[in-house]
């Protein structure tokens, strides 16, 4: 029999996070692991009037690409990814992953040129869905490589993931709804903030966001979310910042960094494991070297750091910023083909203050502040 | 280890059937289940300066499409599928399915209004080829579903299918570089014939070919190949033929066809089993009930019925006639909604006469072709 929260995911993702319609054309982007979702969610757009379209990667290509093809095959955009990015109404992206780490043995600055050579292609999928032309949401389906990462078996993973949806829920949309109304209003009232400050151990970093607009994310980008995020004033980041939880990327891990700003750019950069790669990924563009963002986590049906930044940026308790790239709808405008969430744990001994007053403490907001 | 014939195949493919060269735009067209030789394509095109891009389906979602889709929703075509077909160099396609008899049971009308609509892409697809401005090739990664249809394990399958593509050896290009020459001089050898007179078990069939160009299938668009076929001249077919192995068409078995021509059209069809279909689809069009094809097979590592028409018709000593479309570039003019290759075995009693002279018995032409493109050549044979 199948799982029923596959059902309940692909109604969830098709209904909830992208209103699917009559007549829209939906890509679901995936691989075959994911194969019992895609298919779920195949049927659950037909029903509601859409056109699914099937993207499949498969295990073997980038690693063949990255590591053999030349500068002009590495820098080729298809005719399929240039449409796709083009007509979409919805894109469903589902990340299911054999191995996490299948990246590894690439050259950092060859994955610098693959990325910077698609960075048009982001910036038109953000334009269209900032204008309305576009809904798109990114989820996780569990997979052995996933449980492998958050230290689980596939089981054990598979029940925090769907946790961490309300997808064990019966109605898990009106949880969903409900979540939105309290990150909506914490979003306005961290609009009236122009700076805050972050204090734990190895970090006191201050981040300027006065006239920026802070979005509270409800499961329509990601899948599951829960965090309400902006893009800090690209000159104010200063200080020093430790994340202490490992921080994955293209395809690898690099752990505890430590980043310092001066002027809003990283001055220093550290990293226990995988440095070179930081410093590669840092020397990008200009933009690689500012914050494109700064969040909240407040997803508390996550409580665990999987390695899995989709998971461990919602997790209750957590900030989050991430180098490069800035969102529009923020207000924010670094520019990057860069965008590296790095997320913190605040769920010891820390404080957040907003405007000079302490408004966080130990993982929480302080009560009837929003 | 992975089978070291997956990436020959691949290699074969974009070496020597396609041709690639570096800068080229290249689309691998297949289902999951064919993620090894998809890989291997990718890989192999990469090495070889090509920018490759893959259209992996998942199986299932036809089905999906077919039972829950509103006709709106069956015709639709992704406007970058337009795109892309202007812009791609070559494709292969890699027929390969885990289940193929997914589709027996959906309803056949709702499965046509599909394959009209995915038939105005083929059409455009087929435009672009026919112009010289982008080639095709299909192939077959094994799979258990394909050797269960074969009556064969997976193991003796795969050896099947990559020693017909002849990727067991490492010189598999070398080899169908053979097999194209020597597949050309019969095609030039057989344009001189008037007319061909088949005899086999309850056979005697002729087919007038005068004027027709008949055609060298080399390994360009099929791999595994190795056919020679042209389209018979549309009014002058007559006679009986018993095609002694089933004839499939689309997931439908029709067996011990049997099959009689006048003035070029059929005027009586049986079959042992699987008649109605059989005359629901000489019913078709006018068209259906003429031949479209007819062809040598010449494959002799493929020796058996696989039920698999990419293999079957090639089928070293048999011969296959299709009812239905012709091939214009061979001078066919025959139109029709149907093409269903038939296949003939001749391998234990047949004859073959060209204009009155036996040219071809139990499965083998008698004598090498005479190239006429080499007169030294011909000149020490006579």
């Amino acid at each position: 029999m199948p799982d029923p929260r596959h059902e309940r995911f692909a109604q969830v993702l098709a209904d909830y996070s992208t209103s699917v319609g009559e007549g829209d054309l939906v890509l679901i982007e995936s691989t075959p692991l994911a194969a019992p979702l895609v298919r779920a969610l195949y049927r659950r757009v037909l029903e509601a009037g859409g056109h699914p379209e099937v993207r499949l990667g498969f295990d073997g290509a980038a690693e063949s690409l990255l590591g053999k093809g030349n500068d002009e095959q590495l820098a080729w955009v298809s005719p399929r990814l240039a449409g796709d990015s083009q007509h979409a109404d919805v894109r469903i992206a589902i990340e299911a992953e054999t191995n996490t780490r299948a990246l590894t043995g690439i050259d950092p600055a060859r994955q610098a040129v693959f990325a910077r050579s698609r960075s048009h292609l982001r910036d038109r999928t953000m334009e269209r869905a900032a204008a309305g032309e576009l809904r798109r949401v990114v989820t996780a389906f569990p997979t052995d490589a996933s449980a492998q990462d958050a230290e689980m078996s596939l089981p054990q993973y598979e029940d925090f993931v769907y946790r961490a949806g309300f997808l064990d829920e019966d109605d898990p949309i009106s949880m969903w709804v409900a979540l939105g109304e309290r990150l909506a209003r914490l979003a306005e009232w961290l609009g009236t903030k122009r700076e805050l400050r972050v204090v734990t151990e190895g970090t006191d970093l201050t981040v300027g966001v006065g006239g920026r607009t802070w979005i509270p994310c409800d499961g329509k980008e990601n899948f599951p979310d829960g965090e309400v995020f902006t893009g800090p004033v690209e000159t104010s980041v200063e200080g020093r910042v430790r994340f202490s939880f490992p921080a994955p990327h293209a395809g690898r891990l690099v752990r505890d960094i430590e980043l310092r700003f001066e002027g809003g750019e990283v001055v220093e950069a550290r990293a226990a494991e995988g440095e070179a790669f930081l410093r590669e990924m840092l020397a990008m563009d200009d933009g690689a070297r500012r914050l494109g963002e700064f969040a909240f986590g407040m997803n508390d049906a996550v409580q665990e750091f999987t390695g899995h930044t989709l998971f461990d940026e919602k997790l209750g308790g957590t900030v989050h910023m991430a180098l490069g790239k800035a969102y529009p709808e923020s207000g924010g405008k670094n520019e990057s083909a860069l965008h590296w969430d790095l997320v913190c744990d605040l769920r010891g001994e820390s404080e957040v203050y907003a405007d000079g007053e302490v408004v966080y403490r130990n993982g929480e907001f302080l009560p009837d502040l929003f | 280890m992975t089978d070291p014939r997956i990436a020959r195949l691949a290699d074969l493919i974009v070496d020597y059937s396609l041709a690639l060269q570096p800068g080229e735009i290249f689309r691998i067209d297949a289902l999951d289940v064919a993620a090894p030789l998809t890989l291997a394509f990718y890989r192999s095109a990469i090495r070889a300066g090509v920018h490759p891009y893959t259209s992996l389906g998942l199986e299932g979602t036809i089905e999906l499409l077919l039972e829950h889709g509103s006709s709106e929703q069956l015709e639709y075509i992704a406007p970058q599928q337009w795109e892309e077909i202007e812009e791609i160099d070559a494709i292969a396609t890699i027929w390969s399915e885990s289940n193929t008899r997914a589709l027996t049971r959906v309803d056949s009308g709702k499965h046509a209004a599909y394959l009209a609509s995915q038939r105005r892409l083929h059409n455009r697809r087929w435009e672009r080829i026919a112009a010289g401005e982008m080639r095709w090739c299909g192939t077959l990664f094994p799979t258990s579903a394909h050797a269960q249809d074969a009556g064969m394990s997976l193991s003796s399958y795969e050896d099947f299918v990559f020693s017909a593509c002849h990727v067991d050896t490492e010189k598999a290009s070398d080899h169908w570089r053979l097999v194209a020459s020597s597949l050309q001089a019969r095609a030039e050898a057989l344009g001189s014939v008037k007319e061909l007179r088949i005899l086999g078990p309850d056979t005697d069939l002729r087919v007038v070919v005068d004027g027709r160009s008949w055609i060298a299938a080399d390994g360009r668009y099929n791999m595994p190949d190795g056919e020679v076929f042209t389209s018979p001249v549309e009014n002058a077919t007559e006679g009986e033929i018993r095609y002694t192995f089933p004839a499939i068409y689309h997931g439908h078995e029709v067996e011990d066809i049997r099959l009689r021509f006048e003035e070029g059209r059929v005027v009586h069809a049986e079959a042992a089993r699987g008649d109605e279909y059989l005359s629901t689809l000489l019913q078709m069009d006018e068209g259906a009930r003429i031949l479209g094809e007819v062809a040598f097979g010449l494959n002799y590592e493929i020796d058996r019925f696989t039920r698999n028409i990419l293999f079957d018709e090639k089928i070293g000593g048999t011969m296959h006639l299709a009812l239905g479309s012709a091939f214009a570039q061979a001078g066919g003019s025959n139109t029709s909604g149907l093409h269903w290759d038939m296949i003939c075995d001749l391998r234990e009693d047949g004859e073959v006469y060209a204009d009155g002279e036996l040219i071809w018995q139990a499965g083998q032409f008698l004598h090498e072709p005479l190239s006429e493109s080499d007169p030294m050549e011909a000149a020490e044979r006579a």
